[in-house]
């Protein structure tokens, strides 16, 4: 019996290889799944200014690159003529312009919804639904003029009136959406939110087609941030509304109306929403009738590209991935720097981490391009400065790249007045150098970066100990500044102004302090003309860069796969594909 | 029997209180709120502290407790803060399409495992038992994802016989029957995988049961009077070997309605039980706690049903 057992067991040990062999061809699609956790962030509303995007040289790892045999197209894909299918994480079903939270209910709204403004590929705004807009001089009074003759998908026509309205769901106590509109000071706006008056007193309808916005306090973002806000139909959306009651709003969050180039058709929770051309969108009907959002994962969509089940998607990008794409020959792919960065948190309560020079240390005596090159292969860079290589504030004059150089690092702990004690730990006034890291679980980049730092802070006569949390964990600990070391990643906006280094600054986790990059900061925000924008956040960036508030560590890519028979689908770092979404077609 | 059956249910109320105290405790234990799962990178503190307050998120866990337990009697879960509409909206948004699944799953594993069950414990020890165990061993310590994804190279891939995932072809329009059959070609491989996975501690447990039967005394009586086999094993035998089975088939109850994480994801079925994770990953409390009370309810349910089902099925016992 029991060398029967053995017998059997041997069978199933040797059945059991065999197929793993026969799996062995499917780690290819298993994608990485990348920091997702950490980056969960939707990409924020655009708001930004005009820019010149910095030249590419010849990098691989970036640009758009052309599909080498678009005749290996699957038939299935080839049949749908008139029918673009995006493959995408599963929407929520919130389409709804003031309340949409994730990407890619972010996409249908862009595809529904329009506003003043449309965000361009770099960054900037053009006019979208605005005829004109004028600035007064003291940039305190905004006058928007709304194009003749525009209507919604219902057939009443766009009036300014419909832009005063979502004025006042955004400035209504009970609106839980993302949007923060209090910050943009429209004159009455907290009133109106405090439920003081009914109208909003800053906001005048002149006629159908003009409205004159005052604020009480202006910045670069200003005009941006009023030209972006979504146009409804105040006769739907706002039928029954009464000051202070948004609950009504959510039973219309599926059921969308606007004057977009698409309009809703159907939603099947988790699996697909399906548009339908808006035949008298005012920049002309949309080329491709249909167009299908569909679910796909991660472990799958490049199976449902070959398959001819979906024509465009985003892939993680990773040396496996990029490679299966390039072989599938149909697929043209879009790789581009992602509007974000990873870095390795400091806090600054902890006095070890007070001085500058053991900062400087750490970022000297860590390899981070080694780091890099494991985790993404070439489709990553070095950062220095926390700002995305695509953006006009980004500068890289007067930078110290801060290359790996061991001596260095030991010589700026020496000077620091670490040093090394018996055992070899560094100690300073009876206290050994140590570090603790809290690490999140299932991360790639973790999993790279641990091994690693641990190595290079054991040669510099630093211990290092990592501790696994939960992301979730590790973010409220950072809100309680009980932490010594985090990795994460910060996503960006099109503007650089951020609070995340800026002294007590909402998203300024590390208690950083700095009163000459906080003016820095100050000045580029209230600067109206670009050039003394850009010479700020220079200025600022400079000091972050010398001063080493946290380790910057990369900049990974993102990359959409699509197929090659489809045309003129825009797609940037800033600006997703649905905004322009009318002007694509599909190649017969 | 009436009687019985209103004590267990009126019995269920303190279990589902206790339930719900401890599944709100460890919600309120758990580092972080929807809004720092959020992480939006330019949220103000104000506009944070705005939303904290219209979810109520930052009163008293007590407080905010009996607001939930309170809504709860009136028949209202909250809203999901995730998809912004009311959490029972949600569920039947998702949970419909994770049952399917697990039905037509729960059929096909009962069928094969009572016909593999009964033949192995037949033929003990034959080259069919051997077969049958085999495969059931492997199935059931194959990791899902893992089969899943061989099926899906096998049959989506290379012999293009099933789609990759999903649970309707994009852009069809046919007639309501031709939307079924395209259903039910989506459904083919999940459920298969699903099968595969349930079928096997399905057989063991029949096939020793059954062992334990077709030995008894009235079993070779019966075969003695000279009955047809097949009469034998499959009215007197199996009659007897299935009745510790209707235990399970209370258990099966809540994972009929529970979705299969891994499985959903990998097929990209609309199930229920993505939904249930990324709640917990994102802190939609309203959510995870509405889906864990109503799963909670049908394992009680389940409970009682399978313990009623057994009375009335086996003579020797009696419910008081």
């Amino acid at each position: 019996m029991k060398k029967r057992m053995s017998l059997l067991l041997a069978i199933m040990l040797m059945a059991i290889l065999v197929l793993a062999a026969c799996g062995g061809g499917q780690t290819a699609e298993q994608p990485n799944q990348g920091d997702t956790q950490t980056e969960q962030t939707p990409p924020a509303e655009g708001e930004g200014k005009e820019t010149e995007p910095p030249a590419e040289g010849q990098d691989e790892s970036q640009g758009y690159f052309e599909a080498e045999d678009p005749s290996a197209n699957p038939a299935n894909a080839l049949a749908r003529k008139d029918t673009l299918i995006v493959g995408m994480t599963a929407p929520k079903g919130v389409f709804n312009p003031f309340y949409w939270q994730t990407a890619y209910d972010r996409y249908v709204v862009d595809a529904i919804f329009d506003s003043f403004f449309s965000l361009n590929g770099d960054g900037t705004y053009n006019n979208r639904l605005a005829e004109s807009v004028e600035v007064s001089e003291d940039k305190l009074k905004y006058t928007f003029k709304l194009k003749q003759g525009v209507t919604y998908s219902n057939g009443e026509p766009v009036t300014v009136k419909d832009y005063a309205f979502a004025m006042k769901v955004l400035h209504d106590k009970s609106y839980d959406g993302q949007s923060d509109i209090l910050s943009v000071n429209v004159k009455g706006g907290k009133e109106y939110y405090d439920g003081k008056t009914d109208e909003i007193s800053g906001i005048k309808v002149i006629d159908d087609h003009t409205v004159e916005i005052e604020v009480t306090e202006a910045n670069a973002m200003t005009k941006d941030n009023l030209g972006t806000v979504f146009f409804v139909p105040e006769s739907y959306y706002g039928k029954d509304y009464k000051h202070g009651n948004l609950e009504y709003m959510k039973d219309l969050h599926s059921k969308p109306i606007g004057s977009g180039q698409y309009v809703l058709k159907s939603y099947s929770p988790g699996q697909e929403v399906v548009l339908e051309a808006n035949p008298n969108y005012f920049l002309g009907a949309p080329k491709i009738k249909n167009v299908i959002y569909k679910t796909t994962t991660d472990e799958t969509k490049l199976a449902m590209f070959q398959s001819g089940e979906i024509d465009m998607d985003m892939v993680s990008v990773s040396e496996d991935n990029v490679e299966a794409v390039k072989l599938m020959g149909f697929l043209d792919y879009n790789m581009f720097p992602y509007n974000g960065y990873g870095y390795v948190a400091l806090n600054h309560k902890d006095p070890k981490f007070q001085d500058q020079k053991v900062r400087q240390a750490l970022l000297y005596g860590l390899n981070r391009a080694e780091i890099v090159e494991i985790i993404y292969g070439p489709y990553a860079n070095v950062i220095n400065i926390p700002q995305s290589s695509e953006s006009w504030a980004y500068t890289n004059e007067g930078i110290e790249p801060y290359e790996f150089d061991m001596e260095k690092a030991k010589q700026l702990l020496d000077e620091a007045g670490w040093v090394p004690g018996a055992d070899g730990i560094r100690e300073k006034d009876g206290k050994k150098f140590e570090i603790h890291f809290s690490a999140t679980a299932d991360n790639p980049v973790i999993d790279a970066l641990i091994p690693i730092m641990t190595k290079n802070y054991q040669d510099l006569g630093i211990k290092l100990t990592a501790e696994t949390l939960d992301f979730n964990a590790i973010m409220d600990k950072k809100d309680k500044g009980e932490f010594e070391m985090f990795f994460a990643a910060w996503g960006l906006t099109p503007d650089p102004d951020s609070t995340v280094y800026i002294t007590d600054g909402q998203q300024n986790d590390l208690g950083y302090s700095n009163p000459e990059y906080d003016a820095a900061m100050k000045k580029g925000l209230n600067a109206f003309d670009l050039e003394e924008r850009k010479a700020a956040y220079a200025e600022a960036y400079r000091i972050l860069n010398q001063d080493v508030p946290d380790l910057p560590i990369y900049q990974r890519r993102d990359m959409w796969a699509i197929n090659s028979r489809l045309k003129g689908i825009d797609i940037t770092p800033y600006k997703n594909f649905a905004i322009d979404l009318y002007k694509a077609e599909i190649e017969q | 029997m009436k009687q019985y059956i209103i004590r267990r249910l009126l019995q269920i109320i303190p279990t589902l209180i206790g339930i719900s105290i401890i599944i709100f405790a460890i919600s309120s234990l758990v580092p972080g709120d929807y809004i720092t799962a959020v992480n939006n990178p330019t949220m103000t503190a104000e506009k944070a502290a705005q939303l904290r307050e219209i979810y109520g998120l930052d009163k008293p866990p007590v407080e905010r407790y009996l607001t939930w337990v309170g809504n709860m009697i009136k028949g209202n879960l909250g809203d999901s803060l995730v998809h912004k509409q009311p959490v029972t909206t949600v569920m039947n948004n998702y949970v419909w399409n994770s049952f399917f699944v697990a039905i037509f799953s729960l059929i096909f594993s009962w069928i094969i495992a009572t016909f593999a069950g009964v033949f192995s414990a037949k033929f003990q020890y034959s080259l069919f038992d051997k077969i049958v165990t085999l495969l059931i061993f492997l199935c059931m310590s194959l990791p899902s994802f893992f089969i899943g994804l061989l099926l899906i190279k096998f049959f989506a891939l290379d012999l293009g016989w099933f789609p990759v995932g999903g649970m309707k072809t994009s852009g069809l329009n046919g007639s309501t029957w031709d939307q079924l059959i395209d259903i039910a070609w989506h459904m083919f491989l999940p459920v298969m995988v699903l099968t595969m996975l349930s079928t096997g501690s399905l057989t063991r447990y029949f096939r020793t049961s059954m062992l334990e039967v077709i030995r008894q005394d009235y079993i070779r009586t019966a075969r003695a009077k000279g009955l047809k086999e097949r009469t034998v094993i499959f009215k007197h035998a199996l009659r007897n070997a299935m009745l510790p089975a209707i235990t399970l088939i209370g258990f099966e109850l809540p994972s009929l309605f529970g979705g299969a994480i891994i499985l959903e994801k990998i097929f990209i079925w609309p199930g229920v039980g993505q939904v249930y994770l990324e709640s917990i990953n994102m802190r939609d409390y309203p959510f995870m706690l509405g889906f864990t009370v109503f799963i909670s309810v049908l394992t009680l349910v389940g409970n009682l049903l399978s313990d009623v089902l057994y009375g009335a099925a086996d003579p020797r016992i009696r419910l008081k």
